[in-house]
């Protein structure tokens, strides 16, 4: 079931400022974050943003496509699964 | 015989029926094409007249998506996710199911036949 619009999306707050802080800066410094559940919304767009996948921090830059998507879409959290010898 | 929208001829069933051999229209929008027309959705297919045919053609052409427009539409849709590899598109890249479902069985829809693994030798 799709959220209410009455809410508008689900921004982390606290990475939502970074973002906004980081744009005026100028800087473009990848932004650590565990807020996977978080909307990417148009302001995020040529940020670049470390999501963490609850093992490692995977690096997503945020593109004109993505918006509407949640950064955690972009980190995979599941080990692919390979069966016999892939070694080598 | 009736050709609606370039390939489709729906035969000798009625409107509402043959219209949605059409890709892209169910039996729904067939009926509100049907309605909007002014055409008794019972009848068959057959025994619409030329202006009956092309009132209906011109009231899905400027409506509905069909046909080669809409399966373009769904494939750029999925290249989209394909493009951006969010986790979507990362199922369908590899051709798993991409709603959740589980694999651990079955799934053959999207994965295909069997693939079987010789089994070892003792």
């Amino acid at each position: 079931m799709g959220r209410s619009l009455k809410k508008g999306p689900y921004v982390d707050l606290k990475l939502l400022k970074k973002v906004q802080k980081q744009t005026e800066s100028g800087s473009s410094e990848p932004i650590k974050t565990w807020a996977r559940a978080c909307t990417i919304i148009p302001d995020f767009i040529n940020s670049t943003f470390l999501v963490h996948n609850g093992k490692d921090f995977k690096k997503v830059t945020v593109t004109e496509n993505m918006v509407g998507h949640k950064l955690g879409e972009f980190s995979v959290t599941r080990k692919p699964a390979l069966h016999g010898s892939h070694k080598k | 015989m009736a050709r609606i929208q370039g390939v489709d001829i729906p035969p000798n069933k009625r409107v509402e029926i043959s219209l949605t051999y059409i890709y892209g229209i169910g039996f729904k929008t067939a009926l509100d094409v049907c309605n909007e027309a002014g055409i008794d959705p019972a009848i068959k297919a057959r025994d619409l007249s030329d202006d009956e045919v092309s009132r209906l053609s011109s009231i899905i052409e400027s409506n509905c998506v069909v046909e080669g427009q809409l399966r373009r539409v769904i494939q750029q849709n999925i290249g989209r996710l394909k493009d951006i590899a969010c986790y979507r598109g990362l199922r369908h890249r590899r051709g798993l199911p991409v709603r959740g479902q589980n694999t651990r069985n079955n799934s053959r829809t999207r994965k295909g036949p069997k693939r079987l693994v010789a089994k070892k030798k003792k």
